[in-house]
Formats: C-alpha cells, structure tokens, sequence
C-alpha cells in the first residue's frame, strides 16, 4: 500500500519539465516536496492527477498497485487521490454544496445520506471558520485566495482521499487561515479514515510544516528531487535558501 | 438518465367547425373569413375581414426576414413548410381551467408543474381552441382576464388605445401573418394601483396528433401603479405552427414581468413577437426561456418611453439536435433618464444553431440613460453554432450603456477541477452547462419555475448526442 511514483517523465508543449521522478509516499505519512519557483512541483501535482495538458513520456504513478496513468482524472480521484489546486478554477452557477455533493457521490456512491452529508459539512465549515453561506455561493467565484484555499480543504475533508496532494496551500494565506488550514488537515488526520490519509504537501516556505509536520522532506530543482531528508531539510532551506542546495547538488554531479 | 415523460394524450376538443387546411395563401385567408363567418360569437376572432387583408397584403410585401451573410441557417423564412397544418378558431366548454393539462411535460417524478397550483387564473388554449372554465378566468374581481375576442366585445375602451400600437401589423412578415390569421388570444387588465401576486397565466397546449396553426394575440394592460406577473407558456406534441403577438402597456409606476416557457414540441415552429410600451417609472421585466421547437424566431422589443421607466429582459436559450432558435432582443431608450438592463444566455449542442440579435437605441434627446447588454456563447458540440449580433446605436450624450459578450466552449481547467474531484466527464459538463444558465435562471421569479427550468435544460442535455 503505497503511492509510488517511479521514472516518471513528463513534457509541457513538447518541453521535458520532469525528468524522472522516484518518489514513494506510504499511508499516514506527511511528505513535504520544495523547490524553487518553476523547479516542476505543480507538473507533478498535475500529471498525477491527470491534466490533459501534461504529457506522460515514461514512468509510473501507482496508487496501492493501480496504475492511474492512462486514467481519467476523475478516476483517479475515485482510486484515492485527491489534488488540493494552487490556483482553483471558478465554476459560475454551480453551487458549493452541490459540487462537494456530487464530487462526494461520485468518490463514495451513497455511503452517507442527505443528514449525514449536512452534518458533516457543517462540522468542516466550523473547522475551517467557514460561513455556512459559503455553501450558497458559486465555487470559487470571486472567492478570496484564502477563501479558495479554505475550499480546498474542505473538499479534501469532505472527500476524505488515500492520498493527498496539496499543492502550495499556505501560499498567499494569511496567518488565521494558515491555522484553519492546519486545524482541518489535522481534524481529518485524528480520525479513523483519515489517520490513513497519506500527504504530500508541495510548498515553497516551511512555515505550513509547522502546522503539519512532515515526516520526509524532499527537495525538487530542474524536474528532479535531488535531495530527500528529514524535518530538518526544511529547517535548513529555510537558513540558507535553495542556492547552496544547488551548488551542492552542482558540485555532486561534478 | 432521467426518464422522459411522453405528454399526456390530450384529446381535442371538438369545434363546432372543421378546421381549415393552412397555408399563407389568399385562399385560405378568404376560407377563414368565411369561417369566422359562420362561427360568428363560437369564434375566438378579434380582428375584422378587412384588418385581416391589410394584413395579409403587409405580409405580401414585407420583406422575408434576412438569412445571414456569410452562414448557413437551415430555415429559409421563404419557404417554410405548411403541409398538413390546420387553422380553427374556437372555444369549448370545461369543467375547470386545466393548468394540469402540462403536468406530464416536465419530469413525472417530480411534484406537480411548476405553475398548477399557483396562479391568480389564466387563460388555457388547446391549438386555438380556448378553454372555457364556468367560474372567473381571474381570481381578483377588479382583474380582467379574458379572451381577446371577448375583450373586443366587452372591454373596447381599454383594449382599443393599446392593441396594434404596441406591436404593429406592419412590424414585421410575422407580425403581419399572426395579424392576418389570429384565431385565439387574451386579454389580461390590472387596474390602477392592484397588486396580482400570483402569476396569471396563460397556456398554449398542442396536442400529440395535432399539427395546428395557432395565431394568438396578447394584450396586457397594467394601469397605474400595478403589479403583476403573467406567464405565457407553449407546450406539448404535435407539429405546430405558432405564431402570434404579445403587447404590453405597463402604466405610470407599475411593474410588469412577463414569464415565457416556450416547449412546444421539437417538430413545432414557434414564431413570436412580443412588444411592451413602459410609462413614467414604469417596470418591464422580460424572463424567456426558449426551449423547445424545430424552429423558434422570438423578437422582443421594450420601449422605453418616459422618464425613470426601467425594461429588463433575461432570456435564454438551447438548441440541440437540429433546432433552431433566433431571438432579438430590442430596446428603445425614447426619452432620457431611462434604464436598460438585457442578459441573454445561450448553448447549442449537436445539430443547435442559434443567433442573437440584442439591439439598444438611445435616441437624441436621452440623456442620463444607462444601457447595459450582457450576452454569453456556450458551444458544446463542434457543429454547434450560434452567433451574436450587438448593435449599440446611441445618439444623445451623457448616456452610459455597456455592452459585454463571450463565445466560448466550455473551460478545460473547469471540467478538469471538476474532474479530479470524482465528478465524470458528462457529469461535470453537465454541471458546468447548467450552471452557465445560473445567471439567467435566477432572475426568473418562483423556485419550481426556476427548477422545471433547470430541469428542462438538464433533460436537453440528456438528450444531446455529442458534448465536449
Ligand atoms: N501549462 C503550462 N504551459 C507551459 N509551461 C508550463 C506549464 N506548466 C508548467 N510549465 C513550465 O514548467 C516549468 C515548471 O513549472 P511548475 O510545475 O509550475 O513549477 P513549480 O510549481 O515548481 O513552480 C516552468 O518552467 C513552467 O514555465
Ligand atoms: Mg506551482
């Protein structure tokens, strides 16, 4: 039971963005992936999840044994895997509550009535000090960042994936809901499904870290994870900046 | 899927008289004067012999409206089809007014239709046959709602200073046709100052084996300080062909919404113009939702035309399989200090085509008018199309007027987000479609109106072959 990313390249309009990926994530665990801007995060998040515009050119993503590449998205989300989005499409006319019911229903066909569903989603919404009239208004339109962040989170609470992947959620967040963010993904973590739930939290600060603690830190330069280490790695990019990482793995290479 | 519901086998009502072969000619034009003749008062005729062949002479010579340069539009307005169509004009005896008589057009597993329990009463045409309850056609006694030909009759006075002067027979080929042929109609009259909360409403049924031509003609008269809501509604099987005229004449201060659910059947042709002439502060609210039919042609004109008068129109529109649908929406801005708001929103799937036409014209001397046209494209299959024509023609100054429009499919980052969430492919553009409509959607009064809408529209998409 694993979610094992191996060899994986994938190309953007015909540029090569990562190039080659090996990277394994094991239920419950809290993976921390950092990098510079532009060092190929958001393309992997992507190309887990299936975007359209990502082009798989070799490797694998399992997720418990199953194959997703060549998989819808939405069938990928159905196998577990769950994509917290940097930057969160607005769907006009379509209700919050309806998307997350629906979203749901399709990831958990009739495992929780009407009742429940309310009940549930109005225990998140407290969480993550989310108005109830949230669930009224359109997804994502004309949300704040940190609204559409919020959202993200209580998506995934409401989802309750295998596997998560969030991809710069503190970024743009001030420090209030930095500590919502925190709060949900821990409320998910202390119960019984979600203490299985596996995270990989793409950031480009540590400061979310300090929220969620990460159990593995790995660093991503050029489309490869060119260094793996503990919560200290974390610590230490944050003193020294990604240069000297860079002059070291430079150097290594050498 | 949702199950589709076959309309409830309406029989039609018997008419005294056999009903005419149609067609746009001379001839039968001659056979329905006779018609209307012998069925004298049995008729539901209100318009005389001789404003019948100005008319049909108008329609001789009134230009065929356009085709479209530099596209191909199925529907030649030249040539139209008539084969089997029949004409009568008539009234028949029930025991109660069957609102119901739509109920099996929307999902059966829904409640009851949207609009059979509510309403402040209302006219029901089977083709042209008027419906006739024992009781009151309007649940308020100072409120008239009655035939046309009745209104002719017994209420000259306040029918004559309006009917023809909103909407003319020379306005266009159609508007002359229905003038021509008119063999059904309503008059609806709220007094100065009364207030008519739930919808009145006026229904046009066609029945499963009937291929009818139907000609109504609405006038609706809202005195001063009225209120009121009237729901026009085209529904049920059969190839018909309907065309007609509506006229609205909304008082100083009064507000007036008009509701059109146009499902006729998706063999029906359905050709309509509508007109609305606002006084001093007056509120007109245009809200059309056009659905159904082969071909739909529907022109709506507000005239703006004294101060502080307010037109509205939120329309939309969907055609999928080989439909056709034209709609124009026109606003005349004649004096100043008037306001305008128009937001149209339209899809095609499959076969659909579609154009809009949104016209706003400030004239000279309007000054301090504020003008705004709001309309969105939804393609959702490659052969779709629909084309949206603005034309802004402003002649004073210190006006404001806005013009906003979007053609576009449907957004990949949209339907991916909705994708990694679980949600399938078709489900999510179906999501996404129908929320597109939301703008429009909410500006229709009543929730069930607004969920048979929803409903309808989900049913369109159901139906559709091909959507990406
Ligand atoms: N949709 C795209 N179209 C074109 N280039 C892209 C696209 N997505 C990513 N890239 C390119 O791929 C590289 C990695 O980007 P990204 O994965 O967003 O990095 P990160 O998330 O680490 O900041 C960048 O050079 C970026 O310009
Ligand atoms: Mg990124």
């Amino acid at each position: 039971m694993s979610l094992e990313i191996s060899g994986l390249r994938v190309a953007v309009e015909e540029k090569e963005i990562l190039r080659g990926i090996d990277l394994v994530v094991e239920p419950g665990k809290v993976h921390a992936l950092m990098g510079p801007n532009g060092s190929g995060k958001s393309t992997l998040a992507f190309s887990m999840s299936g975007h359209p515009n990502y082009h798989v050119l070799a490797g694998s993503v399992k997720l418990d044994g199953e194959e997703l590449i060549g998989l819808p998205p939405d069938k990928r989300a159905k196998a577990g895997l769950f994509l917290s989005f940097q930057y969160p499409a607005a769907i006009p006319g379509v209700s919050v509550a309806n998307f997350i019911r629906t979203a749901r229903m399709a990831v958990n066909p009739d495992d929780l009535p009407p009742a429940k569903f309310r009940k549930m989603i109005f225990e998140q919404l407290d969480v993550l000090d989310m108005d109830p009239a949230f669930l009224s208004r359109y997804v994502n339109d004309g949300f704040s960042g940190g609204e559409k962040k919020r959202l993200e989170m209580l998506q995934l609470a409401m989802l309750c994936p295998k596997y998560a992947v969030l991809d710069e959620t503190d970024s743009g967040l001030d420090v209030d809901a930095l500590q919502s963010v925190g709060r949900s993904v821990n409320a998910l973590r202390a119960t019984e499904a979600g203490a299985k739930t596996a995270f990989l939290i793409i950031t480009h600060y540590p400061r979310i870290l300090a929220y969620i603690p990460a159990d593995v830190v790995h660093i991503m330069m050029d489309g490869r994870i060119v260094k793996t280490g503990g919560p200290e790695l974390a610590n230490q990019i944050e003193r020294e900046g990604y240069d000297k990482i860079r002059d070291e793995v430079a150097s290594s290479v050498a | 899927m949702r199950s589709r519901a076959a309309l409830p086998s309406i029989t039609a009502p018997p008419t005294s008289h056999a009903p005419l072969p149609f067609a746009p000619t001379a001839e039968t034009l001659e056979a329905a004067i006779a018609y209307i003749g012998q069925a004298g008062a049995a008729s539901g005729s209100a318009v005389t012999a001789a404003e019948r062949r100005g008319a049909f002479a108008a329609y001789g010579s009134l230009p065929v409206p356009g085709g479209f340069p530099g596209r191909s539009w199925r529907y030649n307005y030249a040539k139209l089809p008539f084969e089997d169509l029949r004409w009568s004009s008539g009234r028949q005896s029930v025991a109660t007014i069957p609102f119901g008589a739509l109920s099996a057009s929307a999902d059966p597993d829904a409640d009851a239709p949207a609009l059979a329990t509510e309403n402040a009463g209302g006219l029901v045409h089977f083709g042209a046959t008027l419906l006739e309850p024992p009781g009151p056609t309007a649940a308020d006694k100072r409120v008239i709602v009655t035939s046309l030909a009745a209104a002719r009759r017994d209420h000259a006075a306040l029918l004559a200073p309006v009917i023809d002067t909103i909407v003319q027979p020379g306005d266009d080929r159609f508007a002359a046709l229905a003038t021509a042929f008119q063999n059904c109609g309503a008059f609806v009259y709220v007094p100065d100052g009364v207030v008519v909360d739930a919808p009145i409403q006026l229904l046009f049924v066609n029945g499963e084996a009937d291929a009818a031509a139907v000609f109504p003609h609405i006038v609706l008269v809202l005195g001063a300080g009225a209120r009121a809501t009237v729901l026009e509604r085209h529904a049920g099987g059969g190839d018909a062909f309907i065309c007609g005229v509506v006229e609205a004449h909304v008082g100083p201060g009064a507000q007036l919404d008009v509701v059109t659910v146009q499902r006729a059947d998706v063999e029906a042709r359905v050709f309509m113009r509508r007109g609305a002439r606002c006084e001093r502060d007056a509120t007109m609210r245009w809200h059309l939702a056009e659905l159904g039919g082969a071909l739909a042609r529907s022109v709506v004109t507000t005239t703006l035309a004294d101060t502080g008068a307010r037109g509205e129109a939120a329309a939309l529109f969907f055609t999928g399989a080989t439909q056709h649908v034209e709609l124009t929406v026109h606003t005349e801005h004649a004096v100043g200090q008037t306001t305008s708001n128009t937001v149209v929103r339209s899809a095609a799937t499959d076969h659909g085509q579609g154009r809009f036409f949104g016209n706003i014209a400030i004239r000279k001397q309007s000054h301090g008018s504020d003008a705004s046209l709001r309309d969105d494209v939804l393609l959702l299959s490659k052969a779709a199309h629909i084309d949206s024509i603005p034309a802004l023609e402003i002649a004073a100054n210190d006006v404001k007027a806005f013009h906003g429009a979007t053609v576009g499919s449907v957004d990949e980052e949209q339907l991916f987000y909705a994708r990694s969430r679980g949600i399938g492919r078709a489900d999510a553009l179906r999501m996404i479609a129908l929320g597109f409509f939301e703008p429009v959607i909410s500006r229709f009064p009543g929730e069930r109106l607004r969920d048979e809408i929803r409903t309808a529209l989900d049913d369109k998409i159901d139906a559709a072959t091909e959507i990406d």
